[in-house]
């Protein structure tokens, strides 16, 4: 239907180049032409969170994102958390999985990359600090409750100087 | 041979510190926290369309024509479904009351704005949705019924009109002598409620890939299956398929509560194959479909209800009319929905009579479908308001009211009037644990505080029973077709005693692959990291139900207590067979089969299991060589119906009270949760996380339905909800952290003693906000008696009671 445009990205350190209709989503992109299923879709409208991802290290609501947007840009999704050959989990995944900070799971990606976001930039955040930067992804399951906990647990052991 | 199941962990054949009763990491969640596990949107099959539906635009209109020549001929369609294709391939669904199903699209006319009227399956989803816009549908609108007011009104216009009425059920229950309670009471405590309609809203939408094979005419369909077995016999039902030709394959589930949804999704999508040659078709709902259509719309309810009461609080009588807004038909089985409070009628209370009188209306609003509790959610709100109502009038303090009239720890098992049997509890114990864990009285002397300053706080002392572990025999009084609830597995040990658990059901969110690893695990005497649970398709399960009814983490855990009971009888032959013992000197603990008074002879299941795979020669005779158990569990003891639905219907209950302290904005009517305190026992707590992780979850979804949530329609029947900004869905912001803790009285007669526990917190938390919001505006004379408590309904409530203190007191009541 309408013409492709050319696209340059670099997804989890990998550089992609594509060829996409301007109308794809970021989302779409990622699932189902790069293969990369973690990201999930719960609204597609930008008030679940639940398919954020990292461009250029700051959140974005890959549903709202055209690929096109994501041209000459870097993304990370939950892909990237896990150390690639060992498998080992990142201690935000971690923190989640020991502080049963997910039921269905569904949510948990967007979740985790909030986090990562937080985290990098306020390594000792205030639990009214985690509230206001999880404020903008829905989860149905947990009531919240454990999703707090597991985020205080991943910031307690990602501290510098905290044992590994 | 009977099978004797443990009723204690402590009967677990293990000396080693148990998994079971410990929070142990879930063995789900690597693969979640990875966003490796196959959620059905990131399944691909080989030649896959994609699937898009036109929905309809009118809540009630004939359906004149339907051309969709220039959708055939856009790029990449392969295949367009309609109503006449429906027509000559279909039936429509199973319901109850029964004959009020619609076929998975519409013939001839559409009854709800959504419904869906045409389908595209295409190579790619973008496709499918740019060619549904070259369908042409000719339209001719009818009159909607809007409300069950208009619905039931004389010359309606007819949803159904094959039926005839719009008046789905109407039936009349009559537990002890009403009459006379009412009669002699001092008081009688009447009001109406209002529940508008909220629903499940899962993150994860319905999803569905469906193959239909031409050539054996076998269809295959994956999916977000909540209840893969039902889900499958229903297709066969619609798509006139033999049930053996049907297989479902459940995918794990971005969460459900219920309201999932799926047939619609799945038989167009299987059809959309059937035209396609077979090639398998993809249909995900998207979130705009799921909040117009899907299976989340839940509990559109008006009622009547009333108490009678002695002088001294003591509760004889509960009168309850309902009426229910059931939508464009009963898809969704609303008889059960309705049905479901007989398990629980009259909640932690000696109330000697109730009556139930229900009604179950078709409108043009979507069809409403199950969510958390089914039932329970709303009649609770009705039963625990009436409480506090009654406390008010009699200036009784609300949690004294209750435990007046608490049924007793030594009257279990207790049978409430409309039939179920509580297993056991001891709800004073709970109160007096929770009031405190909240500092009633520090609660009290805030409030009085706080109104000194004219602020409007308010509390609740609310307590609910949760039916726990279903059973189809409390519906068949209201026309159920019985599906049954068993649920079955398989425990087979490998070549090197390697476990693995068979089951019939996938992730949902509860955390079931755990329990079942942790029972299997201290059953067998194994790490929980050498046990692997795996989900059969459902031609080839063992007979299952999966999630529902509060009953799956019970159900598994009995089924797996079961096999392995089997296991234990087989391995103990095998094993005196090649020690050369007898089978009765010989034990099974911490993964030996061994002798009871020499431990250190035995051999491991390990051992055993090897044999039995690699040496016939060894094997004793008539044993196969076969290390794996299947058993199938029910709830035992269960019995028929009387003729006013009386019986025991859900096995286990579990129960719990919540405090809750609120503020209300005088300005704008807002809501503000400032604590709120749970103490719950629901038996043996199997995994006490998942446990929490239940209750937590179902304060949130309590939450939403209490103060935010609402499918709201226009009186032309118009849906005004279409996306999460319209349907608000509690944040981290809204629900509040909670304080808990917990009793445990065991279930007597459930496996290890633990009680279903997945949806009580739904059930008490809805109630609780609203009694705190009522205790809240007690001295303005006001009360709010509908739900959600959304601001502008409050803030009306306030400025009445504002006006009204302007022109002097009224002290009426809305």
């Amino acid at each position: 239907m309408s013409s492709k445009q050319r696209i340059e990205v670099r997804v989890n350190g990998i550089r992609h180049v594509r060829e996409v209709e301007p109308r794809l989503t970021l989302a779409d992109f990622l699932r189902h032409d790069l293969g990369l299923g973690g990201t999930h879709v719960g609204c597609e409208h930008g008030i679940c969170g639940a398919c954020t991802v990292l461009i250029d290290d700051r959140s974005a609501r890959a549903c709202l994102t055209l690929a096109v947007q994501a041209d000459g840009h870097e993304v990370a999704t939950v892909e990237s958390l896990r150390a690639p050959e060992s498998g080992a989990l990142h201690p935000i995944q971690q923190a989640f999985v020991d502080a049963h900070g997910l039921q269905c799971g569904f949510c948990t990606p967007g979740f985790m990359m909030t986090t990562l976001e937080l985290l990098r930039g306020n390594p000792d955040p205030t639990e009214e600090q985690i509230k206001e930067a999880l404020g903008g992804n829905l989860c149905r399951c947990t009531g919240y409750q454990s999703i707090l906990e597991s985020v205080k647990l991943a910031a307690q052991r990602m501290k510098p100087g905290a044992p590994a | 041979m009977a099978i004797e199941i443990p009723t204690l962990p402590e009967q677990l054949p293990n000396d080693a510190p148990r998994h079971v009763g410990k929070a142990v990491n879930r063995v789900e969640d690597p693969a979640l926290v990875s966003g490796t596990v196959e959620f059905i949107d990131n399944c691909v099959l080989p030649g896959m369309l994609h699937c898009a539906i036109l929905r309809s635009p009118h809540p009630h209109a004939r359906i004149v024509s339907v051309d969709t020549s220039a959708a055939l001929a856009a790029d990449g369609v392969v295949a367009v479904l309609t109503g006449e294709d429906v027509r000559r391939w279909c039936d429509p669904v199973f319901t109850a009351p029964e004959g009020w199903g619609n076929y998975c699209m519409a013939v001839d006319k559409v009854r709800f704005v959504g419904e869906p009227v045409a389908a595209v399956a295409a190579s790619s989803r973008y496709l499918a949705e740019d060619a549904l816009e070259l369908i042409e549908v000719e339209y001719e609108l009818l009159t909607p019924v809007a409300t069950p007011e208009q619905a039931m009104a004389s010359g309606a216009p007819l949803v159904f009109e094959e039926r005839g009425t719009n008046v789905m059920l109407a039936r009349k229950y009559e537990w002890g002598e009403v009459d006379r309670v009412f009669a002699e009471a001092d008081h009688v405590v009447s009001r109406r409620f209002r529940w508008n309609r909220v629903g499940a809203n899962p993150t994860e939408t319905f999803g569905c890939i469906c193959q239909w094979d031409l050539a054996d005419g076998t269809l295959t369909c994956r999916g977000s299956y909540q209840t893969p077995r039902f889900m499958g016999i229903g297709r066969a039902g619609s798509l006139r398929l033999p049930a053996n030709r049907v297989r479902i394959i459940a995918q794990p589930m971005g969460g459900g509560f219920g309201g999932k949804g799926g047939p619609r999704g799945t038989d167009i999508a299987a059809l959309l194959s059937r035209k396609a040659g077979g090639r398998p078709v993809k249909y995900i709902e998207d979130r705009m479909e799921y909040l117009l259509a899907g299976g989340g719309q839940s509990w559109d309810r008006y009622y009547d209800a009333a108490l009678a009461v002695k002088a001294d609080g003591t509760v004889t009588g509960f009168r309850v009319r309902l009426v229910d807004n059931q939508g464009a038909g009963a898809e969704g089985y609303g008889t059960i929905s309705a049905a479901k409070p007989l398990a629980a009628f009259t909640g932690n209370y000696r109330i000697e009579a109730a009556a139930y009188d229900l009604t179950l209306v078709a409108t043009n609003r979507a069809p409403s479908y199950p969510y958390r509790g089914y039932g329970p959610p709303p009649h609770n709100l009705v039963l625990e308001s009436l409480m506090d109502c009654t406390a008010r009038e009699l200036q009784i303090d609300p949690a004294e009211l209750r435990r007046r009239n608490y049924i007793r720890p030594e009257q279990f098992p207790y049978t409430v009037p409309s039939g179920n049997e509580y297993d056991s509890g001891n709800y004073g114990q709970v109160l007096e644990r929770v009031l405190a864990l909240a500092d009633y009285p520090a609660l009290r002397a805030r409030q009085a505080a706080a109104r000194a300053e004219g602020r409007l706080l308010g509390i609740s002392v609310v307590n609910t029973v949760e039916p726990g572990v279903f059973d189809w025999n409390a519906y068949a009084t209201v026309g159920v077709p019985g599906i049954g609830v068993p649920e079955g597995v398989k425990v087979a040990l490998d070549v090197f005693g390697n476990v693995t658990v068979a089951v019939g059901f996938n992730l949902q969110g509860q955390g079931q692959f755990t329990v079942a690893a942790q029972v299997v695990a201290d059953y067998l005497g194994v790490d929980m990291a050498q046990v692997r649970i795996s989900t059969a398709a459902s031609d080839v399960a063992m007979p299952h139900f999966g999630q529902g009814g509060s009953r799956l983490g019970v159900a598994v855990t009995g089924a797996i207590l079961g096999a392995c009971e089997k296991l234990k009888a087989i391995f103990t032959t095998v094993a005196a067979h090649v020690l050369q013992l007898p089978a009765d000197d010989l034990v099974l603990r911490n993964g030996r089969i061994q002798r009871r008074d020499a431990p250190a002879h035995g051999m491991s299941l390990a051992e055993i299991a090897g044999l039995m795979l690699t040496r016939s020669d060894l094997l004793p005779a008539g044993v196969e060589p076969c290390p794996e158990a299947t058993y199938v569990w029910t709830a035992p003891n269960r019995n028929a119906p009387d003729d006013q639905g009386r019986c025991r219907s859900y096995l286990t209950a579990a129960y719990a009270t919540h405090v809750a302290l609120v503020e209300i904005d005088r300005d704008t009517g807002r809501v503000d949760i400032l604590d709120y305190s749970i103490v719950d026992d629901c038996g043996t707590r199997l995994n006490p996380a998942n446990v929490e992780g239940q209750l937590q979850g179902g304060v949130a979804q309590g939450v939403g339905a209490a103060l935010y949530e609402e499918y709201v329609y226009d009186a032309q029947c118009q849906p005004l909800v279409s996306t999460f900004v319209d349907y608000l869905m509690p944040t981290i912001h809204e629900v509040p952290m909670t304080r808990k803790d917990h009793f445990v009285t065991p279930s007597p007669v459930a496996p290890l003693g633990a009680k279903g526990c997945g949806e009580g917190a739904m059930h008490t938390t809805p109630a609780a906000i609203l009694c705190a919001i009522n205790d809240a505006l007690a001295p303005l004379g006001k009360e709010l008696l509908e739900t959600p408590a959304s601001p502008h309904r409050v803030w009306k409530l306030l400025q009445e009671a504002g006006s009204a203190i302007a022109n002097g007191p009224t002290g009426t009541r809305t």
